[in-house]
This record gives structure tokens, C-alpha cells and sequence, in this order.
């Protein structure tokens, strides 16, 4: 077990993000049993009260999930050092189960989250209250998922065995565990070029958003967000890590979080995430009965357009500039 | 765009100004808030500075220390050795080190002798802790109890800075024929060997080498006892920060019975705004803002609190209960160093749990009926 | 431009305690009228007026706004049409203490998200309209109850609705300050704005500037056209 004040904190702030979704969830069943909007009675305007609650409650989640995904790497890559055999942070989340199963729930509930939050948006935008249902079915989803957050957090750092050798025997023979990963098996040159070529799609059918009602245009820009957010990462690992390590053997996604590379990652990833939660998010809007939000939604839709198309042109743009100022160059 | 800007401005504003409304109330809160800030800020920034301290100084240690265990217990290593570890491939340089502990009965505490060339027989040099614990300084004379019951005398020449106190607050640095005779160790042999591997990749190979050329030797890699450092620290400081979480939940107690317990005169002005064309959205908007601004408050001045009480004030408040393995505490300086990690860190530990607490009761005094001012 | 069809509202719905403060009320406000709603004292005239101004939802029945339907609207749709058609002056003024008379004046429209200094320019203009120019930067709680009473009014109107709403507004004023205030409706009244104020006060339903008189008996209606 590892008790660092960094590993409190996380600890804490997925406790406290646990509790908070449950609670957004148990207000969610209730809006679930019992809405009915055609009815003016005190109930359904207490119900209408605890959506300003859950809307609150889920944005708070949001902004903690981003802040821990990103505090639960760092401190992964802080930890290494005390494993005997890990080098940085994918050592650490891989000396147990339980580490990249924490990292993808909390990739996924930071994810999920901010689709609520476009969805709520979207709902909010017309007086009845067309995705109420939808909505609220996700928030029964985001609850479990935050509870098994925060149980496999606590138990990754719980199982995690440090080999300290106690005050000075320590035995040296220990290590030599490898911590190569099989993530980086894609060859860089195809991964580059299919991220552009997913970037390119992203951006087209984004402005296709922008400047058009058809139906299809959001329906083909959430699909290209997803594909593309897939895409993106595997690139990252793959060749764009390398490029800015400077080292064709580097492939760790995390090291971009480092000093030592500038931070880029901490414009990298948001920049990614933010582009992947809006584009979705118009995409699961397309799915949905968009109709009855007429006016409105299309002008929503078009601004969540644009926002796609800023965080991906920023993507690339910091993407591209890593590349083009390594001394490296990948086949 | 620009109308959401200047409502959040708006909105911001009337937080600030009710905030200042209500001065004692709010400054109660933001006291003890501040204080849990500062109180953890100082643990965490404590036993930051400590380790990284702990590494700037094992940075110059040796990568390679050599020792010799029989049968699992320490035994002198043959000064022979010395050459043969030399010629090994890699290896810069082996320094043959002779040291060892000595307690003091009176003060209870131990002290570390280590044979230095800037000591000449007869002399010795003290660490600034242990100098200032036995009162002597150069030209005082000092005397300890040699291994055969016999009373030896040195003379005080020097006191080592106080740069590096951390390592050597208790050092007694001695001429070898001193030492050799004051604990009876035997000529040709030493405590360990020092081996400098200037290239890091080579470290590992050069300690296996030595564990095979010497089938008693015991290498210590340098990253070894830095990790052993550096979780001891961690967990000193995690240990600190959950008896502090009692703190942490007392404060969250309070801060959760303030936001819920709203006097009737905020409930009253909630409900004004409400009847005159405020929505439940922008008062939990307001008192977002209100949040915000509490917490920006008592986390800013925390932890320049806990800043200066860390690297300026030594940290008086916190030693105690995080350095304790030594009864000599050394009161060196921690060299200044803030990581966004440490603030990062000590965000998750307050303004997360307090926006968490409060969240609820913020959304609970939002709902009040407007219509209830009409009465 | 107010219309309530049948609107029924019961307090307490379900409850032992239930009560129906209003049953099956039916009028009609056209815009530019000075209307003053009567009755005695728990005949659900406040009542009627929260819900007239979207403060409340009618258990049963529909309200419409300048031909908009609020009654089954979400708050967050409300208030802004709130905005835009009420200005409220109430009873016991609900000034908000510690604030100056000007921001006082101003709160209403910072959620408009206006930008301040426009806004401030407007409600000094307010301020001067009312000869309270020189007690701008003044705490609510020095003023004098007349200079409270204006500064109320301005408050109402900051946001230039199409209507002024105002519950008992001359309930705690002696004669001169009523008339007084009496006066400014009525000026308010003359420069288009709709005025719908209850009381029992004679003072107010004899007014010159009043055009109608509702009057309530145990939540209903018993005449909806009677003249001053
Ligand atoms: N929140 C409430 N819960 C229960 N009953 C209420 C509530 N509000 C008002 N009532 C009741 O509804 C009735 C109508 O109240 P309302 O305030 O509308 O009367 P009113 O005509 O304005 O009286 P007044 O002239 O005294 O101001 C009263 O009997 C009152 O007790
Ligand atoms: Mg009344």
C-alpha cells in the first residue's frame, strides 16, 4: 500500500465524486418515477427544482474527473520510483490490475459527463424538456461507473506493492521486471497518416454542421469524433510520442504530462478530450428526438460545431508542431 | 457570449458584496478554512522539500556502497577489496570508508564518526546540531568514551555548515588512527566501500559484477536508498495528512452547517431576488460564485501561509511529528520549491471536498419560493 | 394582455391541512389598464397576483402573457418573460438591506447579463426621474419610507416591463405618501404601462386613474368589471 499525500487526494476527490453522482442518480430516479410535466402540482415543481441540482452535481463530477485524470497520471509517474522496475507511469498503473481499469473508467466518466452536460444543455434549451428521459438514464449509468471508480482506485493503490529496501538492506536483484508495452505495435508512419486523415474527417463534417440542417451532417460528425478519439490515441502512442521524446522507442503517453516535454500533454489531451466530447455530444443530440427542440438545437448544434472544430484545429495544429520541431524522424 | 461574460460578472460582483455584507460570519469560516489549508499546505509542502532535500544531497553520494554481511550480519569489509572493485569496467573511482555510531548516554542520542581527511589527529570537526547540543565550538575541547572504557579527549576545530544538515547534523568527521583507536576497529579493515559508476546505464552490471567477485559483498545502489527515502517521507506524510483528515472533517462539518443554516435575512434577500426576476439557475450561479471566492480566498492565503511557515519559519509547527528519528533535529533551511503537483494535491484535499459539502445546501437555499416574500 | 382561464390553486395539496386559496378564477387584463383587485382580507388576492407574475404555478387552469402561455413553462423559461413584463412593488417593499439605493435598482437585471455601465446609466436615470439623484450611493435602510417607496418603484421598472404589479403598496402609508404614490402609478398608467395592484384600502379603488375593479370573496371572482 502507498500512502503519499497525492494518493489521499485522489482518494478523497473520488470519494467525494462517488457520493456526488450517487446522489445526482437518486434525484435522477425520482425525476424518472415521477415526471409529469402536463401536471402543475408540488411535486413535479420540486422535481423541476432538483434539475438545477443535478445539473450542478454533474458539472462538479465533470471538472473533478478532468483534474483527477490527470493528477491520478502524474502521480502514477511520481510512484514509479518507489516499484522496483517501473519507469515511469505506465510501469506503476500496470504493477496491478487495477490501474488502467481506473484510468479508462475515469477517461469514460469524464467523457460520459460531459455528454450529459450537452445533452442537459440541449434540454434545457426548450420548455418541454425532450431528453429528460435519455438524460436521466445516463445519469443512472454515470453512478455505478463512479462507484467502481473510486472502489478501483482505492484498491490499486492499496495492492500496490512497493519493494523498499527498509531502512538500509535492500535486496538489488529484485528488479529487471520489464515494463514494455505492446501499445506501441502500430508502425508511426500509417498511424500519422490515418490521423489525419481522421482529423480531415472531423473537421469536414464539422463544418458540414456548421453550415447545414441535414441530419446527417451530426449523425457523421459524432461518428468521426469516435473514431477519431481512437484514432487520435493510438497515433499518440505510437508516433507522436516518439516525435516529441526524440527517441523511436519511447512510446509512454504519459510522459507528455512531463516537465521535461514542455507539458504539452496538458494541451494535447484537454484539447483532444474537448474535441471528442463536443463531437460526440452533437452526434448522440442527432440520435435523439431532435425535432421537437426546434430553432434552438440547430444553433447549439452549429456552436458545438464550431467548438469541435477549434479544439481539433488545436489538436492537430500542437500535434504538428511537436512533429515538425523533433530532430526525429520516424518511417 | 459577451452577455453570459458580463452575467457572470454581475453575478460575481453580488457574491463579493455579499460576502462583505456579512463579514463575521463569512470570516470565521474563511479562518478555519484557512487554517486547514495552511495545516495540511505544510505537511505536504514538508515533506516535499524533505525529499527532494534528501535527493539533492544523495545526488553526490556514491552510486555504489559497498558492504559485507556473514551469515546476514554486518561484518568490516577487507580493505583489498578496494582494488579489485577498481579494476572493474565502469568503475571511476572506490573510496575505502571507515565510520560508525557512538550513543551518548547523556544527551540519548547517536552520533555518526567518520573518518575525514580534514580532520588531523587528534582533532575532530562537529556537526552544527551535535555542536550545539554538547556547547562546544572550535577550540573547546570534547571527549567521549572509548571502546575499552578508557576516556579520550579531542579538540573542536571546526563546525560543519549548515547546507547539508540534514545528513550531517550528527557527524563527528576524525582523523582514522583517532577512530581505530577509539572503537578498536582493526587496521585493514573499513565500514564499506564508495564506488563512483559515472555512467547510470552501467550500475546495475557493476553492482552484479561486485555481488559475484565477492560472494559476502552487499552492493547498495543510491536509487535504492533514494526510493527508501522517498517513501519513508511519503508515508510519514500521508500518515500526517489522515490524523489531519479529522481536521479536514470537523471543517467540512462546519462549512456544511453554515451554507445549510441560512439566517432568515439571506433567505429573505434569496427571495427578493427570486420575485424580482432572479431564476433558481442564477442564484446557484451566485452562490457558485460565492464558493469560488471563499475558497480562492482561504486556499491562497493557506498556502502562501504554510510557504513561508515551510521554507522560511523551518516548518516549527510540523517537525516534531514528521523527522522524529533522530533526537538531534538538524534546523536546516528547505531550499523553496513549489511543484503545481503540491498545489494540485493540496486542492483535491480542501477546495474539492468543500465545494462537495456545499453544494447541496447552496442548491437547498436557491429553492426558496419567491412567492414567500410576498407575505 | 393577462388572461387566467379557471385557474384553481390549492396550498398543501394531498395534506390535511389542504386549502384552496383560489377556485376556478377567470379575468382578463387588457393591455394600458389601471386595475385594482379587491376583497377582504385570505381572499386570495396575493395569491392571484403570484400567479399572475409567474412567482407560482396554478394547481389548475392556464395563464397566458401577451398571448403566451406561462403557466406550464419550466422557471428558467419564466423569468425571463418575467423580466420583460413585470415589475413588482411589494407590501413591505423587500428592499434588499446593506445594498446602496442604486444597486438596489440594478439587481433585478444582472442576470440579463446587460452590460454594467449601461445598466447603471439607466437606473441613475431612474433614480433622477424619481428626485432621488442625490441618494444613489445611500444604504436601503437610511432612507426615509417615502424615498424607499420610489426607489421600490424604480427598482420595478428597471427593467421596463409592460406591466407593474404591486401587492397592498400603500398598506404602511400615511395619506400624503400614499397619494403620492397613487400619483406615480398613475403617471406610469398614462405612459402606457398596464397596472394590476390589490388592496382594500378605498383610497385606492376610488383613485381618478383607476379603470377597473376585481373584486375576490373566498378565492373567487364575484365581479370582474366593476368601475371605481
Ligand atoms: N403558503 C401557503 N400555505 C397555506 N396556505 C396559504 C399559503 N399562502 C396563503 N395561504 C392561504 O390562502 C388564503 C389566501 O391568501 P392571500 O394571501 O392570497 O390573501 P389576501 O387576499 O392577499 O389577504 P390579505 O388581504 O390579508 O393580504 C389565505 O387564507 C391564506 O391563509
Ligand atoms: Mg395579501
Amino acid at each position: 500500500m502507498i500512502l503519499a499525500p497525492n494518493v489521499l487526494a485522489l482518494l478523497v476527490a473520488s470519494g467525494a465524486t462517488a457520493l456526488l453522482t450517487a446522489l445526482a442518480a437518486c434525484h435522477g430516479v425520482g425525476i424518472l418515477r415521477h415526471w409529469d410535466l402536463s401536471s402543475g402540482s408540488e411535486r413535479q415543481l420540486a422535481l423541476e427544482r432538483r434539475t438545477y441540482l443535478t445539473s450542478a452535481l454533474v458539472g462538479t463530477v465533470l471538472s473533478f474527473e478532468l483534474l483527477s485524470l490527470f493528477l491520478f497520471v502524474s502521480s502514477a509517474d511520481r510512484i514509479a520510483p518507489l516499484l522496483i522496475g517501473a519507469m515511469c507511469a505506465v510501469g506503476t498503473l500496470q504493477a496491478n490490475g487495477y490501474g488502467f481499469a481506473t484510468l479508462y473508467l475515469k477517461l469514460a466518466l469524464f467523457l460520459l459527463s460531459g455528454l450529459w452536460l450537452v445533452l442537459n444543455h440541449a434540454d434545457n434549451l426548450v420548455p418541454d424538456y425532450p431528453l429528460i428521459r435519455p438524460k436521466y438514464l445516463l445519469l443512472l449509468v454515470l453512478a455505478p461507473l463512479s462507484a467502481a471508480e473510486a472502489v478501483l482506485e482505492a484498491l490499486f493503490f492499496l495492492r500496490l506493492k512497493p519493494d523498499v529496501i527498509t531502512s538500509c538492506c535492500g535486496s538489488l536483484f529484485s528488479s529487471a521486471a520489464g515494463t514494455e508495452t505492446d501499445l506501441a505495435a502500430l508502425p508511426p508512419r500509417t498511424a500519422l497518416i490515418a490521423l489525419v486523415a481522421a482529423g480531415a474527417a472531423l473537421l469536414l463534417c464539422a463544418f458540414w454542421t456548421a453550415r447545414s440542417q441535414r441530419r446527417l451532417a451530426p449523425l457523421l460528425l459524432g461518428a468521426a469524433g469516435t473514431v477519431h478519439f481512437a484514432v487520435a490515441l493510438a497515433a499518440i502512442i505510437s508516433a507522436v510520442s516518439p516525435y516529441v521524446y526524440e527517441l523511436p522507442t519511447h512510446h509512454c503517453p504519459f510522459c507528455l504530462l512531463q516537465r521535461e516535454y514542455r507539458y504539452v500533454g496538458y494541451l494535447i489531451y484537454p484539447a483532444l478530450l474537448a474535441a471528442t466530447v463536443t463531437s460526440v455530444g452533437v452526434g448522440a443530440l442527432a440520435v435523439g428526438r431532435a425535432e421537437t427542440a426546434a430553432g434552438e438545437l440547430p444553433r447549439f448544434r452549429r456552436r458545438l460545431a464550431r467548438w469541435t472544430i477549434a479544439a481539433e484545429l488545436l489538436f492537430l495544429g500542437i500535434v504538428a508542431a511537436c512533429i515538425a520541431t523533433s530532430q526525429l524522424t520516424l518511417r | 457570449m459577451l452577455r453570459a461574460v458580463e452575467r457572470h460578472r454581475h453575478l460575481l460582483d453580488f457574491a463579493l458584496a455579499s460576502l462583505l455584507r456579512r463579514k463575521g460570519k463569512n470570516a470565521a469560516l474563511i479562518g478555519v478554512y484557512t487554517l486547514v489549508v495552511f495545516l495540511l499546505g505544510s505537511t505536504l509542502f514538508f515533506t516535499h522539500g524533505i525529499k527532494r532535500e534528501a535527493a539533492r544531497l544523495l545526488a553526490e553520494a556514491p552510486e555504489i556502497v559497498v558492504q559485507r554481511t556473514v551469515m546476514g550480519r554486518y561484518e568490516p569489509v577487507p580493505a583489498d577489496w578496494t582494488e579489485k572493485v577498481r579494476a572493474l569496467r565502469g568503475v571511476s573511482e572506490v573510496q575505502p570508508r571507515l565510520w560508525g555510531y557512538y550513543f551518548d548516554p547523556g544527551l540519548k542520542a547517536n552520533y555518526t564518526f567518520l573518518v575525514d581527511r580534514r580532520a588531523e589527529p587528534g582533532k575532530v570537526l562537529l556537526g552544527a546540531a551535535l555542536s550545539r547540543a554538547r556547547g562546544a565550538y572550535p577550540g573547546d575541547t570534547i571527549s567521549f568514551d572509548a571502546f575499552d572504557g578508557t576516556f579520550t579527549s579531542f579538540e573542536v576545530t571546526g563546525v560543519l555548515s549548515e547546507a547539508s544538515e540534514l545528513l550531517s547534523a550528527d557527524l563527528i568527521l576524525i582523523a582514522e588512527g583517532d577512530y581505530r583507536r577509539l572503537t578498536g576497529a582493526p587496521a585493514g579493515l573499513v565500514t564499506d566501500l564508495a564506488v563512483r559508476v559515472p555512467n547510470a546505464k552501467e550500475v546495475p552490471a557493476v553492482a552484479e559484477k561486485i555481488a559475484g567477485l565477492f560472494p559476502h559483498a552487499r552492493p547498495i545502489l543510491r536509487s535504492e536508498i533514494l526510493r527508501t527515502y522517498d517513501s519513508l517521507f511519503d508515508w510519514r506524510g500521508g500518515m500526517m495528512l489522515a490524523v489531519l483528515s479529522a481536521t479536514l472533517l470537523a471543517f467540512l462539518i462546519l462549512a456544511w452547517d453554515k451554507a445549510t443554516a441560512l439566517s432568515a435575512e439571506e433567505r429573505r434577500e434569496i427571495g427578493i431576488l427570486k420575485a424580482v426576476g432572479w431564476d433558481t439557475g442564477d442564484i446557484m450561479l451566485m452562490k457558485f460564485w460565492e464558493g469560488c471566492s471563499v475558497s480562492l480566498l482561504a486556499f491562497g492565503a493557506g498556502s502562501l501561509l504554510a510557504y513561508w511557515h515551510v521554507f522560511a519559519g523551518n516548518g516549527f509547527v510540523i517537525v516534531a511529528a514528521l523527522k522524529g528519528w533522530s533526537t538531534l533535529y538538524p534546523s536546516f533551511r528547505i531550499a523553496p520549491y513549489l511543484g503545481p503537483e503540491q498545489l494540485i494535491t493540496l486542492f483535491f484535499l480542501t477546495v474539492v471536498p468543500y465545494t462537495a459539502a456545499t453544494i447541496v445546501p447552496a442548491w437547498r437555499a436557491a429553492t426558496v419560493d419567491p412567492d414567500q416574500v410576498m407575505r | 394582455m393577462i388572461e387566467t382561464v379557471g385557474i384553481t390553486k390549492t396550498y398543501n395539496q394531498g395534506k390535511p391541512n389542504e386549502y384552496r386559496a383560489l377556485r376556478e378564477v377567470s379575468v382578463t387584463v387588457e393591455a394600458g389598464e389601471f386595475v385594482v383587485i379587491k376583497g377582504p382580507s385570505g381572499s386570495g388576492k396575493t395569491t392571484l397576483l403570484t400567479l399572475v407574475g409567474g412567482m407560482a404555478r396554478p394547481t389548475s387552469g392556464r395563464i397566458f402573457v401577451s398571448g403566451r402561455e406561462i403557466s406550464s413553462l419550466p422557471e428558467r423559461f419564466l423569468t425571463e418573460i418575467r423580466r420583460q413584463s413585470f415589475g413588482f412593488v411589494f407590501q413591505s417593499l423587500n428592499l434588499i438591506r446593506g445594498l446602496s439605493a442604486l444597486e438596489n435598482v440594478m439587481a433585478p437585471a444582472y442576470p440579463s447579463g446587460e452590460p454594467h455601465t449601461r445598466l447603471r446609466r439607466r437606473a441613475l436615470e431612474l433614480l433622477e426621474r424619481f428626485g432621488l439623484a442625490g441618494r444613489a450611493g445611500a444604504k436601503v435602510e437610511w432612507l426615509s419610507g417615502g424615498e424607499a417607496q420610489r426607489v421600490a418603484i424604480a427598482r420595478a421598472l428597471v427593467n421596463d416591463p409592460a406591466a407593474i404589479i404591486a401587492d397592498e403598496p400603500t398598506a404602511h402609508l400615511d395619506g400624503a405618501l400614499a397619494a403620492e404614490f397613487l400619483d406615480l402609478l398613475a403617471q406610469l398608467n398614462l405612459q402606457g404601462k398596464t397596472v394590476l395592484v390589490t388592496s382594500h384600502d378605498p383610497r385606492v379603488w376610488t383613485g381618478r386613474a383607476v379603470s377597473r375593479v376585481i373584486e375576490l370573496r373566498d378565492g373567487a371572482v364575484v365581479s370582474a368589471d366593476g368601475t371605481p
